[in-house]
Protein backbone atom coordinates (compact mmCIF):
# COMPACT_ATOMS: atom_id res chain seq x y z
CA UNK A 1 0.00 0.00 0.00
CA UNK A 2 1.01 3.99 -0.67
CA UNK A 3 1.95 5.94 2.25
CA UNK A 4 0.64 9.01 1.59
CA UNK A 5 0.52 12.32 3.28
CA UNK A 6 -2.67 14.00 4.24
CA UNK A 7 -3.17 16.01 1.18
CA UNK A 8 -2.39 13.47 -1.34
CA UNK A 9 -4.67 11.47 0.27
CA UNK A 10 -7.34 14.42 -0.51
CA UNK A 11 -5.84 15.64 -4.38
CA UNK A 12 -5.82 11.32 -5.27
CA UNK A 13 -9.62 11.05 -4.27
CA UNK A 14 -10.87 13.93 -5.76
CA UNK A 15 -9.64 12.57 -9.18
CA UNK A 16 -5.89 13.41 -9.25
CA UNK A 17 -3.38 11.35 -9.93
CA UNK A 18 -3.25 7.78 -8.46
CA UNK A 19 -7.41 8.16 -7.82
CA UNK A 20 -7.63 4.55 -8.75
CA UNK A 21 -4.82 3.07 -6.15
CA UNK A 22 -6.35 5.84 -3.51
CA UNK A 23 -9.88 4.42 -4.22
CA UNK A 24 -8.52 0.85 -3.52
CA UNK A 25 -6.08 1.54 -0.86
CA UNK A 26 -9.26 3.19 1.06
CA UNK A 27 -11.34 0.50 0.48
CA UNK A 28 -8.55 -1.50 2.58
CA UNK A 29 -8.34 0.70 5.49
CA UNK A 30 -12.22 0.82 5.51
CA UNK A 31 -12.24 -3.00 5.49
CA UNK A 32 -9.71 -3.54 7.74
CA UNK A 33 -11.49 -1.38 10.26
CA UNK A 34 -15.25 -3.04 9.98
CA UNK A 35 -13.53 -6.69 10.20
CA UNK A 36 -11.73 -5.26 13.18
CA UNK A 37 -14.73 -3.50 15.01
CA UNK A 38 -17.12 -6.75 14.27
CA UNK A 39 -14.04 -9.51 15.67
CA UNK A 40 -14.18 -7.20 18.68
CA UNK A 41 -17.78 -6.87 19.08
CA UNK A 42 -18.71 -11.01 19.61
CA UNK A 43 -20.93 -9.25 22.24
CA UNK A 44 -23.42 -8.21 19.77
CA UNK A 45 -22.78 -10.29 16.61
CA UNK A 46 -21.77 -14.03 18.14
CA UNK A 47 -24.84 -15.36 17.19
CA UNK A 48 -23.92 -15.11 13.15
CA UNK A 49 -21.20 -17.41 11.26
CA UNK A 50 -17.61 -15.65 9.75
CA UNK A 51 -19.33 -16.05 6.15
CA UNK A 52 -22.65 -13.76 7.62
CA UNK A 53 -19.25 -11.90 9.59
CA UNK A 54 -17.35 -11.42 6.69
CA UNK A 55 -20.81 -9.96 3.97
CA UNK A 56 -21.75 -7.81 7.19
CA UNK A 57 -17.88 -6.31 6.75
CA UNK A 58 -18.04 -5.53 3.18
CA UNK A 59 -21.71 -4.34 3.04
CA UNK A 60 -20.16 -1.92 5.64
CA UNK A 61 -16.85 -1.09 4.03
CA UNK A 62 -19.43 0.45 1.19
CA UNK A 63 -21.29 2.38 3.17
CA UNK A 64 -18.39 3.76 4.53
CA UNK A 65 -16.75 4.19 1.07
CA UNK A 66 -19.31 6.72 0.02
CA UNK A 67 -19.63 8.33 3.28
CA UNK A 68 -15.84 9.03 3.15
CA UNK A 69 -15.69 10.30 -0.10
CA UNK A 70 -19.41 12.40 0.54
CA UNK A 71 -17.59 14.25 2.75
CA UNK A 72 -14.31 14.57 1.88
CA UNK A 73 -14.23 18.20 1.88
CA UNK A 74 -15.04 18.13 5.70
CA UNK A 75 -12.05 16.50 6.40
CA UNK A 76 -9.77 19.51 8.14
CA UNK A 77 -6.17 17.79 7.86
CA UNK A 78 -6.42 17.89 11.99
CA UNK A 79 -5.87 14.35 12.03
CA UNK A 80 -4.44 11.63 10.14
CA UNK A 81 -6.44 10.68 7.20
CA UNK A 82 -6.35 7.10 7.76
CA UNK A 83 -7.95 7.74 11.13
CA UNK A 84 -10.56 10.06 10.11
CA UNK A 85 -11.30 7.04 7.75
CA UNK A 86 -11.23 4.40 10.37
CA UNK A 87 -13.55 6.96 12.46
CA UNK A 88 -16.34 6.30 9.60
CA UNK A 89 -15.95 2.77 9.37
CA UNK A 90 -16.41 1.82 12.89
CA UNK A 91 -19.00 3.55 13.52
CA UNK A 92 -20.88 2.32 10.22
CA UNK A 93 -19.73 -1.50 11.58
CA UNK A 94 -20.43 -1.36 15.35
CA UNK A 95 -23.71 0.65 14.25
CA UNK A 96 -24.83 -2.80 12.05
CA UNK A 97 -23.16 -4.83 15.47
CA UNK A 98 -25.53 -3.54 17.63
CA UNK A 99 -28.59 -3.47 15.29
CA UNK A 100 -27.69 -7.03 14.54
CA UNK A 101 -27.85 -8.04 18.43
CA UNK A 102 -30.97 -5.67 19.53
CA UNK A 103 -32.62 -5.94 16.12
CA UNK A 104 -35.13 -9.00 17.15
CA UNK A 105 -35.36 -8.01 21.42
CA UNK A 106 -38.85 -6.38 22.58
CA UNK A 107 -38.66 -3.46 24.10
CA UNK A 108 -41.96 -1.83 23.00
CA UNK A 109 -42.48 -2.51 27.59
CA UNK A 110 -39.86 0.19 28.33
CA UNK A 111 -39.83 2.79 24.34
CA UNK A 112 -43.89 2.84 25.06
CA UNK A 113 -44.43 2.37 28.61
CA UNK A 114 -45.60 4.93 30.55
CA UNK A 115 -44.45 3.24 34.13
CA UNK A 116 -41.96 5.54 35.90
CA UNK A 117 -38.47 3.74 36.17
CA UNK A 118 -38.73 1.82 39.64
CA UNK A 119 -36.65 3.23 42.44
CA UNK A 120 -36.73 0.90 45.40
CA UNK A 121 -35.43 1.77 48.74
CA UNK A 122 -33.34 -1.07 49.26
CA UNK A 123 -30.35 -2.23 52.07
CA UNK A 124 -27.39 0.25 50.78
CA UNK A 125 -25.38 -1.45 53.30
CA UNK A 126 -25.23 1.63 55.82
CA UNK A 127 -25.39 0.44 60.05
CA UNK A 128 -25.72 3.75 61.21
CA UNK A 129 -29.69 4.29 61.41
CA UNK A 130 -28.98 8.28 61.20
CA UNK A 131 -26.89 7.60 57.53
CA UNK A 132 -29.50 4.96 56.88
CA UNK A 133 -32.32 7.68 56.90
CA UNK A 134 -30.18 10.09 54.81
CA UNK A 135 -29.89 7.20 52.31
CA UNK A 136 -33.68 6.54 52.36
CA UNK A 137 -33.93 10.19 51.94
CA UNK A 138 -31.45 10.71 49.22
CA UNK A 139 -33.39 7.51 46.96
CA UNK A 140 -36.93 9.35 47.77
CA UNK A 141 -35.49 12.63 46.37
CA UNK A 142 -34.37 10.76 42.94
CA UNK A 143 -37.28 8.73 42.84
CA UNK A 144 -39.62 11.80 43.09
CA UNK A 145 -36.98 13.29 40.65
CA UNK A 146 -37.42 11.07 38.21
CA UNK A 147 -40.68 11.32 38.03
CA UNK A 148 -40.47 15.09 37.17
CA UNK A 149 -38.86 13.68 33.94
CA UNK A 150 -41.36 13.91 30.60
CA UNK A 151 -42.66 10.50 29.81
CA UNK A 152 -40.16 10.42 26.84
CA UNK A 153 -37.45 11.14 29.30
CA UNK A 154 -38.12 8.25 31.78
CA UNK A 155 -38.62 5.90 28.54
CA UNK A 156 -35.38 6.67 27.09
CA UNK A 157 -33.49 7.08 31.05
CA UNK A 158 -34.76 3.59 31.92
CA UNK A 159 -33.92 2.17 28.58
CA UNK A 160 -30.29 3.41 27.86
CA UNK A 161 -29.05 3.92 31.61
CA UNK A 162 -31.36 1.47 33.58
CA UNK A 163 -31.22 -1.77 30.62
CA UNK A 164 -28.31 -0.60 29.09
CA UNK A 165 -30.18 -0.88 25.29
CA UNK A 166 -27.21 1.26 22.68
CA UNK A 167 -28.49 4.69 21.82
CA UNK A 168 -28.07 3.71 18.13
CA UNK A 169 -31.38 1.19 18.93
CA UNK A 170 -33.79 3.49 20.90
CA UNK A 171 -32.84 6.15 17.72
CA UNK A 172 -33.86 3.24 14.94
CA UNK A 173 -37.21 2.87 16.97
CA UNK A 174 -38.39 6.04 17.38
CA UNK A 175 -36.92 7.06 13.75
CA UNK A 176 -34.79 9.51 15.67
CA UNK A 177 -31.37 10.84 15.59
CA UNK A 178 -28.24 10.65 18.28
CA UNK A 179 -28.05 14.16 18.78
CA UNK A 180 -31.79 14.24 19.71
CA UNK A 181 -31.71 11.87 21.98
CA UNK A 182 -28.41 12.37 23.41
CA UNK A 183 -29.80 15.96 23.87
CA UNK A 184 -33.19 14.61 25.44
CA UNK A 185 -30.88 12.56 27.74
CA UNK A 186 -28.39 15.57 28.97
CA UNK A 187 -31.63 17.69 29.58
CA UNK A 188 -33.12 15.01 32.06
CA UNK A 189 -29.69 14.62 33.65
CA UNK A 190 -29.23 18.29 33.79
CA UNK A 191 -33.12 18.33 35.68
CA UNK A 192 -31.96 15.55 38.03
CA UNK A 193 -28.76 17.13 39.23
CA UNK A 194 -30.83 20.62 39.60
CA UNK A 195 -33.64 18.89 41.54
CA UNK A 196 -31.40 17.03 43.77
CA UNK A 197 -30.03 20.12 44.49
CA UNK A 198 -32.45 22.22 45.27
CA UNK A 199 -33.85 19.61 47.60
CA UNK A 200 -31.10 20.29 49.38
CA UNK A 201 -28.71 17.14 47.96
CA UNK A 202 -24.95 17.93 46.51
CA UNK A 203 -25.02 14.67 43.82
CA UNK A 204 -21.78 14.33 45.69
CA UNK A 205 -22.74 14.16 48.80
CA UNK A 206 -25.09 11.20 47.44
CA UNK A 207 -21.56 9.80 46.22
CA UNK A 208 -20.55 9.78 49.63
CA UNK A 209 -23.48 8.42 51.51
CA UNK A 210 -23.74 5.36 49.21
CA UNK A 211 -20.08 5.20 48.87
CA UNK A 212 -20.07 5.39 45.24
CA UNK A 213 -16.78 5.84 43.91
CA UNK A 214 -16.79 8.70 41.54
CA UNK B 1 -33.84 -0.57 40.46
CA UNK B 2 -30.84 -2.37 41.34
CA UNK B 3 -27.99 -1.18 42.82
CA UNK B 4 -26.29 -0.97 39.75
CA UNK B 5 -28.21 1.15 38.10
CA UNK B 6 -28.54 3.34 41.01
CA UNK B 7 -24.98 3.98 40.89
CA UNK B 8 -24.82 4.62 37.47
CA UNK B 9 -27.77 7.07 37.43
CA UNK B 10 -25.74 8.93 40.34
CA UNK B 11 -22.48 8.52 38.32
CA UNK B 12 -23.96 10.13 35.12
CA UNK B 13 -25.63 12.84 37.15
CA UNK B 14 -22.28 13.88 38.88
CA UNK B 15 -20.86 14.57 35.91
CA UNK B 16 -23.22 16.21 33.75
CA UNK B 17 -22.21 19.94 33.04
CA UNK B 18 -24.23 22.29 31.85
CA UNK B 19 -22.72 22.57 27.98
CA UNK B 20 -21.82 19.03 26.61
CA UNK B 21 -20.54 17.94 23.09
CA UNK B 22 -23.26 16.41 20.90
CA UNK B 23 -22.43 13.24 19.26
CA UNK B 24 -22.16 14.97 15.69
CA UNK B 25 -18.95 17.08 17.95
CA UNK B 26 -17.78 14.16 19.11
CA UNK B 27 -17.52 12.16 16.08
CA UNK B 28 -15.56 14.94 14.28
CA UNK B 29 -13.23 15.64 16.88
CA UNK B 30 -12.64 11.63 17.60
CA UNK B 31 -9.97 11.10 14.96
CA UNK B 32 -8.13 14.50 16.54
CA UNK B 33 -8.17 13.28 19.62
CA UNK B 34 -7.03 9.70 18.90
CA UNK B 35 -3.88 10.87 17.31
CA UNK B 36 -2.87 13.32 19.83
CA UNK B 37 -3.37 10.66 22.69
CA UNK B 38 -1.55 7.81 20.49
CA UNK B 39 1.38 10.26 20.18
CA UNK B 40 1.80 11.27 23.73
CA UNK B 41 0.17 14.56 23.55
CA UNK B 42 -2.26 15.88 25.72
CA UNK B 43 -5.56 15.47 24.13
CA UNK B 44 -7.84 16.79 26.74
CA UNK B 45 -6.32 20.51 26.40
CA UNK B 46 -6.62 20.65 22.60
CA UNK B 47 -10.06 19.06 22.63
CA UNK B 48 -11.62 19.80 25.70
CA UNK B 49 -15.33 18.25 26.98
CA UNK B 50 -14.64 14.96 24.66
CA UNK B 51 -13.90 12.96 27.31
CA UNK B 52 -16.71 14.34 29.68
CA UNK B 53 -19.00 12.62 26.71
CA UNK B 54 -17.60 9.55 26.38
CA UNK B 55 -18.59 9.40 29.83
CA UNK B 56 -22.39 10.18 29.39
CA UNK B 57 -22.25 8.18 26.21
CA UNK B 58 -21.84 4.40 25.59
CA UNK B 59 -22.07 4.00 21.95
CA UNK B 60 -19.92 7.20 21.16
CA UNK B 61 -16.98 5.58 23.98
CA UNK B 62 -17.30 2.35 22.68
CA UNK B 63 -16.46 3.67 18.77
CA UNK B 64 -13.73 5.88 20.04
CA UNK B 65 -11.97 3.04 21.80
CA UNK B 66 -12.41 0.94 18.79
CA UNK B 67 -10.55 3.74 16.49
CA UNK B 68 -7.74 4.06 18.99
CA UNK B 69 -6.95 0.78 18.79
CA UNK B 70 -6.79 1.02 15.48
CA UNK B 71 -4.25 4.06 15.24
CA UNK B 72 -2.65 2.35 18.16
CA UNK B 73 -1.85 -0.67 15.79
CA UNK B 74 -0.93 1.53 13.02
CA UNK B 75 1.41 3.71 14.43
CA UNK B 76 3.11 0.76 15.85
CA UNK B 77 3.15 -0.78 12.28
CA UNK B 78 0.95 -3.53 13.57
CA UNK B 79 -2.05 -2.81 11.56
CA UNK B 80 -3.99 -6.52 10.99
CA UNK B 81 -4.52 -7.34 7.17
CA UNK B 82 -7.73 -8.01 5.80
CA UNK B 83 -7.01 -11.63 5.43
CA UNK B 84 -6.10 -12.19 9.01
CA UNK B 85 -9.00 -10.86 10.57
CA UNK B 86 -10.75 -12.62 7.62
CA UNK B 87 -9.78 -15.79 8.75
CA UNK B 88 -9.90 -15.07 12.37
CA UNK B 89 -13.91 -13.95 12.56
Amino acid sequence: MVRRTNDEWVTALHGGDGEERALADLRTYVLRAALFSLQRARHYVGHLGSTDLAQLAEDCAQESMTAILQRLDTFRGESHFTTWAYTFAVNTALMAARRERWASVPLDHILDGTETPSLAAGDHGAIDPEKQALQAEAVVAIREGIEQLTVKQQQLLRAVVFEQVPLDEVVRRWGSNRNALYKLLHDARRKLKRDLRARGFDVDEIFDLFAVRA
Amino acid sequence: MSMGNFERLLRLAARTEDQELSCTECFDVLPQYVDLEVAGGAPERQVPLFRQHLEQCAVCREEYEMVRELARLEAEGRSPSVDDLRRTL
